[in-house]
């Protein structure tokens, strides 16, 4: 794990463990788990298997007697891709107050690829950017007996795009051409556009 | 009521989970910068009438040629600028003249001839604001023909996107580096100005214009009446060529031609000076060649070096001494002081009465002057770089004293 990934981790925990003193008012989740998928299908119509870890925090505030509106970031591990989603997220429950209660959660972002180091040599770059992000879920969560903390169970989807980008740099003496396709400097441009699908089981705590 | 919506949405969440397609999508996408071929008709490029427009910004310049107090700049494929150049610290843009496929030129008294695809045209420039055209040689530049249907093939920079990378689309092999209209479209780094990378030339009452492969010769004697004489074999490669006293010395990707040009209809081999795979404008005083060997654009393999070639037996050529350079392009010779363009690097001087110690006779060294050629002209040096066309007061050799600098809006890569 790389230096930034513990630094955001830290900070991440340090987040939630303010969480506790706050106001009822704040709702706090907090989870981890793991990212199930097939990859994209081989020549004879298979697909492998993909298993990665996954771990979310969502923070938030109640808006409603059961609705809460806040924002999620968290480290998704894609085969060798980590992916910082940051999203905005609703989370909804049904059921008795101190009672296990259903839930359903929606969230719409990004995800980022800045734990991604970019390569270049004298000819050529290659680097990560993130994209569009969506994952709805739904859940269980059991109350502890002081009824403030819950013990969290997620199923979620999770649909993120991540692009691999490889450009060759234009040769001495070629003019490069501008368009909004092409990066000045460059004389050619590999996009390999991943849409990861993925089933999401996490494990947490709600705050 | 709230409970009921909280309930659609979680139903609303499941149904998305249980439809929703599970297993991951690639899709590559490739785009890359190439030259789409582009067929004309000679017939219709012909029948456009050419006239002189308001000046332009310099795009891209080409080659460069000072006509008495003017300078004439190409923009390859596009037409030739016209400036004013009476003051070199402030040289004036006058006027623009559109001549499609146009690569270079040179003036012979009042007029200027310039290649416009397979043509040659002949402009009276005898009054600047009123340049007519003349004459049209027809066919003369025969191998920009495409087959033999009269179209002529060009090229056009283009960026295409492909869902399908292959060799069927071209895949790699289309990379602009590969085609070679794209060194044209780069001239001002690969062919370059008038000065030591020029491909036309004037001697002896004759015009000499050099393509890839051929040597072609007019009688220019009758300066508004250019006639083709005859094409000559040079073998694949060409790239500058030179005049001096009544020999040519061409340069090529393999070495120096010597021609003896004393008959001028028909210019006969001397000798051929090879060397390593490089590129490679050619001074020449009356008793060295000075060639530069540069590791570039189409010829990778090549070193980057200065080589002092003994031509006092034009029959026998023989290497003096070769020094290192960085990168060196263009070179001009003014008396016993040679200016070398270093690319990125910049900008050399150097005192070559001794051609054994050249080395130890650099005058000097301007790091922060990009040039890719350059010309000592009547009045100044002028530098072509990527970033423009700067003019030097060069009287006193040793100090080069900038005098002013054209901007181009569209520079060239140079690494």
């Amino acid at each position: 794990m790389s230096n930034a990934t513990k630094l955001l981790l830290i900070g991440l925990l340090l987040v939630s463990i303010e969480g506790f003193a706050q106001k009822k008012m704040y709702f706090g989740q907090t989870e981890i788990g793991f990212l199930y998928g097939k990859r994209a299908g081989q020549w004879d119509g298979n697909h492998e298997k993909r298993f990665d870890v996954s771990f979310m925090t969502f923070h938030g505030a109640q808006v409603a007697k059961n609705n809460v509106i806040g924002f999620s970031v968290g480290l998704d591990q894609y085969d060798d891709v980590s992916i910082i989603p940051i999203a905005l997220g609703w989370r909804g429950f049904l059921g008795k107050d101190g009672k296990p209660k259903i839930f359903g959660g929606f969230d719409l972002g990004g995800g980022t690829a800045l734990l991604e180091k970019k390569v270049s040599d004298e000819g050529s770059k290659s680097w990560y950017e993130g994209g569009f992000l969506v994952s709805p879920s739904v859940g269980l969560n059991f109350p502890a007996k002081n009824g403030k903390t819950a013990l969290s169970f997620s199923f979620a989807y999770k649909r993120q795009e991540v692009s691999q980008f490889y450009g060759v740099l234009s040769a001495s003496g070629t003019q490069s051409v501008t368009n909004d396709r092409l990066p000045p400097g460059y004389s050619s441009l590999t996009e390999n556009h991943f849409l990861y699908r993925s089933f999401v089981f996490r494990l947490g705590l709600m705050y | 009521m709230k409970s009921i919506s909280t309930s659609n949405c979680l139903l609303f969440l499941l149904s998305v989970l249980v439809f929703s397609s599970c297993h991951d999508e690639i899709t590559t996408s490739y785009t890359y910068h190439t030259m789409i071929p582009v067929y004309l008709e000679m017939s219709d490029v012909r029948a456009r009438i050419i006239n002189t427009e308001a000046a332009k910004p310099l795009d891209n310049p080409g080659k460069i040629y000072i006509y008495e107090d003017y300078l004439f700049i190409n923009e390859p494929t596009k037409g030739i600028h016209i400036l004013n150049n009476s003051n070199p610290a402030n040289p004036v843009n006058l006027s623009f003249i559109p001549i499609e496929g146009n690569v270079d030129m040179a003036v012979n008294g009042s007029i200027l001839y310039a290649d416009n695809y397979v043509d040659l045209l002949a402009f009276d420039i005898s009054t600047i604001d009123d340049i007519r055209l003349v004459k049209r040689v027809e066919d003369v530049f025969t191998q920009m023909y495409h087959h033999e249907t009269g179209q002529v093939i060009t090229f056009r920079d283009t960026v295409i996107t492909t869902e399908n990378p292959g060799w069927e689309t071209g895949g790699w092999m289309m990379d602009n580096r590969i085609s070679f209209s794209a060194n044209f479209s780069a001239a001002s780094q690969s062919y370059g100005i008038g000065g030591s990378m020029a491909r036309f030339t004037l001697s002896n009452l004759h015009l000499y214009a050099v393509d890839e492969s051929t040597l072609r010769v007019f009688d220019v004697e009758s300066p508004s009446d250019p006639i083709f004489v005859k094409p000559i074999d040079l073998g694949w490669g060409i790239e500058t060529i030179f005049p001096f006293e009544d020999k040519l010395f061409i340069g090529s990707n393999t070495g120096m031609h010597i021609y003896d040009a004393s008959t001028p209809n028909s210019p006969t081999r001397m000798a051929v000076y090879e060397h390593v795979q490089a590129c490679d404008p050619v001074v020449v005083n009356a008793d060295y060649a000075f060639v530069t060997l540069r590791n570039g654009n189409t010829c990778r393999n090549g070193v980057n070096e200065l080589q002092v070639i003994d031509i006092k037996d034009l029959y026998q050529p023989k290497l003096r001494k070769s020094y290192p350079m960085l990168n060196p392009h263009g070179l001009g010779l003014a008396g016993d002081f040679l200016y070398i363009a270093e690319g990125t690097h910049g900008l050399k001087s150097f005192n070559v009465s001794d051609v054994m110690s050249i080395d130890q006779n650099q005058l000097e060294f301007l790091t922060n002057q990009k040039s890719v050629d350059l010309i000592p002209g009547p009045k100044s040096l002028i530098v072509i770089g990527p970033d423009g066309v700067c003019q030097f007061d060069y009287s006193t050799p040793s100090q080069l004293k900038k005098l002013s600098c054209i901007q181009v809006s569209n520079p060239v890569n140079l690494y």
